[in-house]
């Protein structure tokens, strides 16, 4: 269960102040798979980046199962985000130099996971993302588009987080691929029982999510979800 | 994947700059290995130095310090009284005798004494002050330092100025109570044997090494003094050219050769220890008298001591300096690396990273570089230390000169005209050793000290400032916060 209470971001840029996030309140159930859209720049990036704790809001609170973060002193905040939160970031944001199994053995590795343990998850993980075993082992930087985005998944799962924010994870990937990403997000909601919020400009995506809101000049509006039957016909 | 391994992988993410990086911390600390090698070594020096002849007392007539003269010789009841002197281990009397070349001597003689061998030999003129502490007598030895080549200190005998007339040297000799030289060291004797029993008449003598080769002289050859014939019972090494041009005879047979038996130019007093030196020598000074002796302490040492110690203040300045650039290396790399990576430590704090595991990612990895340059600057150092110890030693020699020569000047006059050798200041040849002989002994013990154990501690001590250094940025890391990972988005 998140609750989104009255969240504000500003920032000041030169003379004048942005309001990316402008009292932005919702609630979530657990297991909720839920989609925000909105036209780029309207702070959708900026209001994943509150919930998952990797920044502060100006004003305002997000209470997960209870406990606000606005009171969580730092070191509290860094196991949160170890912990509950699995970021898929719209830029992957691997180690470059570091291989497909020791990019998402990272995060367990954190959580002091021992290293045998930490493999074996590490090498499920990218086989339910569907990276080719032979890739396991290989450099972020000599992996293609969607390769990443499949590693960045299972990095985000690593910790078996309550609440998975995906920012646009879909935007660079081919229609194939992006519908597989799906796929595999829903399949989790299912099977563990996680919160899932996409950031997406995927009607396809958006209109297969349970809920959907939009983000326009900081303020959050939900919509009505299309008919699943139509899901990724022309909008 | 630990951090370790993390660390270690990042450190050789650029291998260009990584080998640049090391390139330049080598340098750093292999300067500083070398300059804590050569310390270390200075001090040992200084250390034996100081053990060695730090206990030696020498006590002179009154006046005969300086070029005034000397006044009342000493006696053997004077050397009664020192020898009763609390912490007094030892008196050793010397009578000295300044041996000049009967043949030159006489070919001087006829050219009315003009432009003498000392003419050329320094401050001390013709003939030199203090006069009556020893007397002059004539030998069949021809020296083994000519006045010509005393600027090539390291040449033994002269085989230049052939040319121009050649001008010896006096040569001196002693006679001494027991077997050591004037400055109470143990003669070292390298070929034959003693003269034995120091305190009779002897017509055994010890010559020099190369006093003795240039005279084709060996164990069981014979020379003269004033006709008087004498036996080479054995050969010495001083160490040094002044040192090795001379002669010791037996105390009574120089006293008896210079007609003056019972007198002393000198005692060499040795203390018991080096803590009892300072009050032994008020104690001495005060039973002889200040009107009757002078006690000083080897003055010669004292110069060659404080040159050395100034040497040894040098290298650990230079020492530190080094080690403090090192440290300020990786100082500056890791805050590079540090502002260069900004963003990955967002996303390594988004994902969940305890800040003390990135500040140790970065320390290890700073530790890393910081092993690499100790390495290199450890096969840096090893072959830099001897040349880097020289080139400290010969700049200090160069800037202590106007120490040195005063010194130098005093032994030249001393030796070459000055018959107040014995009472003056530097007018022991085994005093010439402490700076020159004290540098080229301290290069043997350089190269023999740049042991492991020297090493160890210097690379520890980079260790130490490399931790110093990536701190800072480390703890700068601490700073950064996770929303770094959406920059640039
Ligand atoms: N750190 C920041 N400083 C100033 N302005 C920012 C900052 N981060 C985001 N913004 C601004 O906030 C607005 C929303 O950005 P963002 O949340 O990234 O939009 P979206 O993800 O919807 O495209 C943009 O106008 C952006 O320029
Ligand atoms: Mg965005």
């Amino acid at each position: 269960m998140i609750e989104v209470k009255n969240l504000v971001r500003t920032f000041n840029s030169g003379d004048r102040t942005i309001k990316p996030v402008n009292d932005v309140s919702f609630e979530l159930a657990q297991g909720t798979l839920a989609s925000i859209v909105g036209k780029s720049g309207s702070g959708k990036s900026t209001l994943l980046s509150l919930l998952g704790a990797l920044d502060k809001p100006t004003s305002g609170d997000v209470v997960v199962n209870g406990v606000s973060l606005a009171k969580m002193p730092d070191r509290k905040l860094t196991e949160y985000r170890r912990r509950d939160i699995g970021f898929v970031f719209q830029q992957f944001n691997l180690i470059p130099n570091l291989s497909a199994v020791d990019n998402v053995m990272l995060p367990m590795e954190f959580a002091g996971l021992r290293r045998a343990a930490r493999l074996q998850r590490a090498r499920e993980l990218l086989e339910q993302v569907q990276l080719d075993p032979e890739k396991h082992g290989r450099r972020i930087n000599r992996l293609s588009g969607g390769e990443q985005q499949r590693v960045a998944i299972a990095r985000a799962l690593a910790n078996e987080p309550k609440l998975i924010l995906a920012d646009e994870p879909t935007g660079n990937l081919d229609e194939q691929t992006g519908d597989h990403i799906i796929e595999l997000l829903s399949s989790l909601r299912r099977e563990h029982n996680t919160t899932i919020l996409v950031v997406t400009h995927d009607r396809a995506l958006a209109n297969k999510t349970d809920r959907r809101f939009r983000l326009q000049q900081g303020k959050l509006t939900e919509e009505p979800v299309r008919a699943k039957a139509v899901a990724g016909a022309p909008a | 994947m630990s951090v370790l391994a993390r660390s270690v992988g990042n450190a050789f993410r650029n291998k260009v700059r990584t080998a640049a990086v090391v390139a330049v911390l080598a340098v750093a600390i292999g300067l500083a290995l070398a300059m804590l090698v050569a310390n270390q070594a200075v001090g040992a020096k200084v250390q034996e130095l100081n053990a060695s002849v730090g206990t030696v007392l020498t006590v002179n007539p009154a006046g005969g310090q300086g070029f005034e003269g000397g006044g009342e010789p000493l006696t053997a009841n004077q050397a009664a009284t020192a020898a009763a002197v609390p912490n007094v281990s030892a008196v050793v009397g010397t009578s000295s005798l300044r041996l000049r070349n009967a043949t030159e001597a006489a070919a001087q003689t006829a050219a009315g004494g003009q432009g003498g061998p000392g003419g050329q030999g320094g401050p001390g003129g013709q003939g030199g002050p203090g006069g009556q502490a020893a007397a002059t007598l004539t030998t069949s030895l021809t020296a083994a330092v000519d006045a010509g080549t005393l600027g090539n200190r390291n040449q033994a005998s002269g085989t230049t100025g052939t040319t121009q007339p050649v001008r010896s040297l006096p040569i001196t000799a002693t006679g001494v109570g027991a077997e050591v030289d004037t400055a109470g060291k143990a003669l070292n004797i390298t070929e034959g044997t003693g003269l034995g029993d120091y305190s009779a008449e002897s017509t055994n003598a010890l010559l020099g090494t190369t006093l003795a080769a240039k005279n084709n002289l060996a164990i069981g050859s014979t020379f003269t003094i004033n006709d008087q014939t004498y036996t080479v019972a054995g050969l010495f090494d001083a160490g040094t050219t002044f040192g090795n041009n001379a002669a010791y005879l037996t105390l009574p047979t120089a006293q008896a050769l210079a007609g003056v038996p019972g007198e002393l130019s000198s005692m060499i007093v040795t203390v018991d220890s080096l803590e009892n030196v300072d009050t032994a020598k008020t104690a001495l000074q005060a039973a002889l008298g200040t009107d009757a002796a002078d006690v000083t302490q080897g003055q010669n040492l004292e110069t060659a001591v404080s040159s050395l110690g100034s040497v040894k203040n040098i290298s650990f300045i230079a020492f530190i300096a080094a080690l403090g650039t090192a440290g300020l290396i990786i100082l500056l790399i890791m805050v590079m690396l540090v502002r260069e990576r900004r963003r990955e430590i967002g996303v390594l704090k988004a994902i969940g990273a305890p800040n003390r595991t990135i500040g140790l990612q970065f320390v290890l990895e700073a530790l890393v570089l910081a092993a690499l340059g100790s390495a290199a600057g450890a096969i840096i150092a090893s072959f830099a230390s001897g040349g880097i110890a020289s080139a400290l030693i010969s700049t200090n020699t160069t800037s202590t000169t106007t120490a040195a020569t005063t010194g130098r000047g005093a032994a030249m006059a001393g030796a070459a005209g000055g018959a107040g050798m014995p009472g003056g200041g530097a007018g022991f040849p085994g005093g010439q050793g402490g700076p020159f002989g004290g540098a080229s002994q301290l290069l043997t013990s350089v190269t023999a000290s740049a042991s492991p154990g020297v090493i160890a501690g210097g690379i520890a001590a980079v260790f130490g400032v490399a931790i110093i250094g990536a701190l800072v940025p480390a703890l700068l890391t601490a700073r950064i916060r996770p929303i770094e990972v959406l920059r640039g988005e």
